[in-house]
């Protein structure tokens, strides 16, 4: 006799590893749902894991950028604040060139002008070695120390590095994040020669001081007075150059920011479990779980033990 | 030998009661695993006919010739044969998946890159304190994450060489038992419910061979199993009453050798075959994890001697070790960063020798080497357990054609039951008759 049939054992056992295998199922989704990932492990899809490590990879290292990005801001934020203050005693020095260079003061009024000047070059020399938001010397370059050291003759002299160190901002750009003192107080004098601001101030006061006479004063305020302009004059071009730095900090952090959506967006698209579908495929699968088991009842009760008599 | 109706009844009876016997046995045994279901094969006692009488009637009834053993060999190998291979890639995937959690969930990758990021940001402020020593601590984890990588790996083959010396010794005992039972058989009366029981031991002996290791078998003429070990050229494992002894060695890299009377043999299915080529493959992790241990500490400890710390004297190696079992982080803390270039005063500023590091670092990419291991190993994985799955579904269908085979339904023996009791009964009428018959003829007055 040839006939297809089934052993009681082979029935058990097929129902047995069906529902095992579909209850198996609706745990996996359940457990997807519950953490919100696709991926339990990265060879449930290797390619997926591997892409999704190189993201969070970028995402850790982009936060370092900002980090950075948010240091040289600060920093910038500084320079350019403490230039305008510079550049407010600049002005002021400027003004006292001007009564000096007038041939009706008494040389008590030059000594008193003489006198404002000191103290001008001192604050000056305060604002040039401001710190940075790490304690160090803001216009110093990489210097471990001061940024101008007065020398024995009180001449402010610049004692930092030749210039400042790069930040990387990400994505292959960096920043500098601020200037050397040079850069921006240094320039050419009216007599050919290098100098910078607070020489200038310094020269004028001596030359006030010194009373040798209307003319020789009145000549040294004249030659200040254009110095300063050229001084003021360099101080603005570096401020410009602040500014353009705190707005290039500015375009890498929105282009950071896009970038970080991008990459949210596609960790979600790899590694996040999509809660309609994933809640439709564990409905299906209970469905067919529920009517298995039910068939599976109805026919592990059917024998015909129970029918012969 | 003229027909007698009594003994015709009575050969009958018996033959029924014989066939009921066999039933219920086979509903006793519905479940039972390795049991085939029997049946009884019935013939007629046929006399000849005798030269005097050629006219004569002459018949005798029923008699049993044998129990009859529903098992059909070629499904019983096939059963054996692809059992063997899905035990093989169940056991590959699970030695696998232990190298993947050991390099994967471990860490290593993300300590990688922390590292990378809290060098990266140490340029920043090179002489801060808190940043330096974050690299340090950074450092540490980093060694400290290879460690336990390195610690699970040897667990992780400790484990599936124990299990394989496990499945080795139950390979010996199943061996030893079957030379047993293989001499019983050459004892054992052929179609005798002895030899059937003897038979179905045979059968489940060998299906758990088949589940450790690739066996071919022979089956003689007198139903003993001759088996070979490795492919049907391989060393025999049992012939006939004797039993050979399959040992297993352990190479310095983890990976087993298999030898059967000291003379190698390959195995290339069954679990301890998978357990043997997933140390190969764990072997092969361990390598590229220790290769990447040591590009970490070479380069960072190359690149340390080419700059000063933040005292200004000579950078010293932050690593110590070549491989993820020994990397250490031996600096004593972040001021042995060298940040500056060689010649640099203390507490220097100067980044050129960071920002060499780092760019060593991103040149020997430990990250990327990083990923691609874990690549090929969660790969490898996936892969296998797609192969798995496959040889799952080939082994349960050829198991399921054996059950339906070789199964109990107990429907079947229902049906059974109810036939050789009706005919049990129709035997006993036909004793009855002949008791009725005879019982008229005395009443004859």
């Amino acid at each position: 006799m040839s006939s297809i049939t089934t052993s009681t054992g082979a029935f058990f056992e097929r129902s047995r590893s069906d529902i095992k295998s579909l209850s198996s199922q609706a745990e996996t989704l359940q457990s997807q749902l519950s953490s919100g990932n696709k991926l339990d492990r990265s060879s449930d899809n290797p390619v997926a894991a591997s892409r999704l490590r190189a993201l969070a990879r970028m995402d850790s290292l982009s936060k370092i950028d900002t980090a950075n990005a948010e240091r040289a801001n600060a920093d910038l934020t500084l320079a350019g604040g403490t230039m305008s203050d510079m550049a407010d005693a600049i002005i002021r020095a400027k003004e006292l060139a001007t009564q000096a260079a007038s041939s009706t003061l008494t040389g008590d009024q030059r000594s008193a002008i003489a006198a404002e000047l000191d103290q001008l070059h001192n604050s000056m020399f305060a604002l040039s070695n401001a710190r940075d938001s790490n304690g160090h010397a803001l216009f110093g370059g990489e210097a471990a120390g001061d940024a101008y050291q007065l020398d024995a003759t009180g001449k402010a002299q610049y004692v930092g590095t030749a210039q400042v160190d790069d930040l990387p901002l990400g994505e292959g750009q960096s920043v500098t994040r601020s200037m050397t003192g040079p850069q921006f107080l240094s320039f050419t004098g009216k007599n050919g020669s290098a100098t910078d601001v607070m020489a200038t101030v310094q020269a004028l006061s001596d030359a006030l001081k010194s009373g040798t006479g209307t003319v020789a004063a009145t000549g040294a305020a004249t030659d200040a007075l254009t110095d300063l302009q050229t001084g003021l004059d360099t101080l603005t071009t570096a401020q410009t150059v602040v500014g353009s730095r705190l707005n290039w900090i500015e375009l890498t952090t929105d282009r950071r920011t896009d970038l970080s959506e991008l990459r949210s967006t596609e960790q979600a698209d790899i590694g996040g479990a999509d809660l309609a579908t994933t809640m439709t495929r564990l409905q299906e699968t209970l469905t067919v779980l529920e009517a298995s088991q039910a068939s599976f009842t109805k026919l592990s009760s059917l024998s015909l033990f129970d029918q012969l008599r | 030998m003229a027909s007698d109706l009594l003994s015709i009844g009575k050969s009958g009876a018996r033959v029924a009661r014989a066939a009921l016997e066999v039933t219920s046995n086979n509903i006793a045994n519905a479940s039972t695993e390795g049991y085939v279901r029997r049946s009884v094969a019935v013939s007629e006692v046929a006399n000849g006919v005798s030269l005097t009488t050629p006219s004569a009637i002459n018949l005798s009834g029923a008699r049993i010739t044998g129990i009859v053993r529903n098992a059909d060999t070629f499904r019983q190998s096939e059963v054996r044969r692809t059992g063997s291979d899905a035990a093989r890639a169940a056991a590959e995937v699970q030695g696998l998946e232990n190298v993947e959690a050991a390099l994967d969930q471990t860490g290593v990758y993300d300590s990688i890159v922390s590292f990378e990021g809290s060098l990266k940001q140490l340029l920043s402020d090179p002489t801060d304190g808190s940043l330096r020593a974050q690299v340090a601590e950074d450092g540490r984890t980093l060694a400290q994450t290879f460690n336990t990588a390195a610690q699970s790996l040897t667990s992780a083959a400790k484990g599936l060489q124990f299990e394989a010396q496990d499945g080795v010794d139950q390979i010996n005992t199943t061996a030893g038992e079957l030379a047993r039972v293989n001499l019983r058989l050459m004892r054992s009366t052929d179609s005798s419910s002895d030899q059937s029981a003897l038979l179905d031991q045979r059968d489940t002996l060998l299906q758990k061979l088949s589940g450790q290791a690739d066996i071919t078998t022979t089956i003689n003429p007198d139903k003993t199993v001759s088996v070979m070990l490795g492919g049907p050229t391989g060393s025999a494992l049992v012939s006939g009453a004797s039993a050979n002894t399959l040992a297993m060695s352990t190479a310095a890299n983890g990976t087993l050798n298999f030898t059967v009377n000291s003379q190698a043999v390959t195995l290339s299915s069954g679990a301890i075959a998978g357990k043997a080529q997933a140390l190969v493959e764990l072997s092969n992790a361990r390598t590229a994890l220790d290769g990447i241990a040591a590009s970490i500490a070479s380069t960072i400890n190359t690149a340390q001697a080419s700059g000063v710390d933040l005292q200004g004297n000579a950078g010293q190696p932050l690593f110590s070790g070549n491989g993820a079992a020994s990397l250490k982080m031996v600096a004593s803390g972040g001021s042995a960063i060298a940040t500056a270039p060689a010649g640099a005063a203390a507490n220097s500023r100067d980044v050129a020798n960071l920002t060499a590091m780092r760019s060593a670092f991103d040149g020997a990419d430990p990250a990327g080497q990083m990923d691609t291991l874990l690549f090929t190993v969660s790969s490898a994985v996936a892969g296998r357990t797609v192969t798995r799955d496959a040889l799952d579904t080939i082994a349960s269908s050829a198991k399921v054609s054996l059950q339906s085979q070789a199964g109990v339904n107990l429907d079947d023996e229902a049906v059974n039951l109810m036939r050789y009791q009706q005919a049990y009964q129709a035997s006993a009428r036909v004793m009855q008759v002949a008791s009725d018959l005879f019982d008229s003829i005395l009443g004859i007055r």
